[in-house]
């Protein structure tokens, strides 16, 4: 019973192409174990240079995103004692590595809040559109301009992932209750 | 001021090679730290104490970079403005940008880099193999 189930998982996980999934609550030193494996099993593909550094760098933008932004956390009511500075939050969110056809494809999915949906459609919405010189553009104004309210980062991310993506970004959303929707986003590279 | 600046290398952060005292500095490897604030600030306090005493002298720049993410290019173009601005009162700035030649993603970010320079000497080179 117990080996079937976790075999069906793999089994629908691996008939999508999956190759890495992650679901739980992602860390920094997350990003970097699973970072490390994802550079070795692409070394190992032989995937050229240029995709292996894309498809890294989707990943890295995708997983920061995850850990600065997603809306479903698990918090300490209070910093620990000894170590005031350490993390006290943490959050949830689901990454998955694959492949379709000749291409990698990196998909990453968290809750939001609903009041997010709309800036954060109208934004993907704009760079899925943008051929790769208005996105050189746009990230070359990001870089200038002062990070966006609310931005743990330089605000440069969905730009990043559209330009290292060699087909237009896919999202969707659903909501889940009143307060909060669940995000998803896939760049094929 | 210190004569120099020497931080290791690790997997997320670049390893930093300034030397003040013969006016070369160096930066090479990956950037995606955890908190690039805390990385980047050490380098900015550092390069901002050398380039205050610069006056009209030379200095010559390496950014040798594999990898950056999107919250070190902001940090990296920066360091750009620092010595762009280092060079508008007087200095004479040569900045290299060394690319990997199998990834043209790299060359065309340093070229987009390079274009902001009003002042700085800018060189766009390939990695030696």
């Amino acid at each position: 019973m117990l080996a079937s189930q976790l075999m069906d998982t793999r089994a629908l996980l691996h008939k999508q192409g999956v190759i890495f999934a992650y679901s739980g609550y992602v860390t920094e030193p997350v990003l970097s174990g699973v970072g490390e494996a994802l550079k070795q099993k692409l070394a190992i593909d032989d995937a050229d240079t240029k995709t292996l550094r894309s498809v890294f760098a989707v990943f890295v933008e995708q997983m920061q995103n995850i850990i600065r932004y997603s809306a479903e956390k698990a918090q300490a009511s209070l910093p620990p004692a000894s170590e005031a500075s350490a993390l006290t939050e943490i959050r949830y969110g689901i990454l998955t590595i694959g492949r379709e056809d000749n291409d990698y494809v990196v998909c990453a999915g968290n809750l939001i809040e609903r009041g997010d949906v709309d800036r954060l459609n109208t934004r993907l919405s704009r760079v899925r559109d943008m051929s790769k010189d208005e996105l050189k553009a746009l990230y070359k104004e990001q870089l200038r301009a002062a990070p966006e309210v609310g931005s743990k980062g330089a605000g440069l991310g969905f730009t990043e992932i559209a330009r290292r993506a060699s087909k237009p970004l896919e999202f969707d959303f659903v909501n889940l209750d009143n307060n909060r929707a669940f995000f998803a986003l896939k760049a094929t590279i | 001021m210190r004569d120099k600046l020497d931080i290791e290398g690790t997997s997320r952060t670049p390893a930093i090679a300034f030397d003040f005292a013969g006016n070369h500095l160096k930066i090479t490897g990956e950037s995606y730290p955890e908190d690039v604030t805390e990385f980047y600030g050490l380098v900015f306090g550092a390069l901002d104490a050398y380039l205050s005493k610069l006056g009209k002298g030379t200095c010559r720049f390496d950014f040798e970079l594999i990898y950056l993410n999107s919250s070190s290019a902001k940090a990296v173009m920066m360091l750009m403005d620092k010595l762009d601005a280092a060079a508008k009162k007087g200095a004479a700035v040569d900045i290299y940008w060394y690319y990997d030649k199998e990834d043209d993603t790299m060359q065309e970010l340093g070229g987009e880099f390079g274009e902001d320079l009003e002042n700085a000497k800018f060189h766009l080179e390939k990695m030696p193999d």
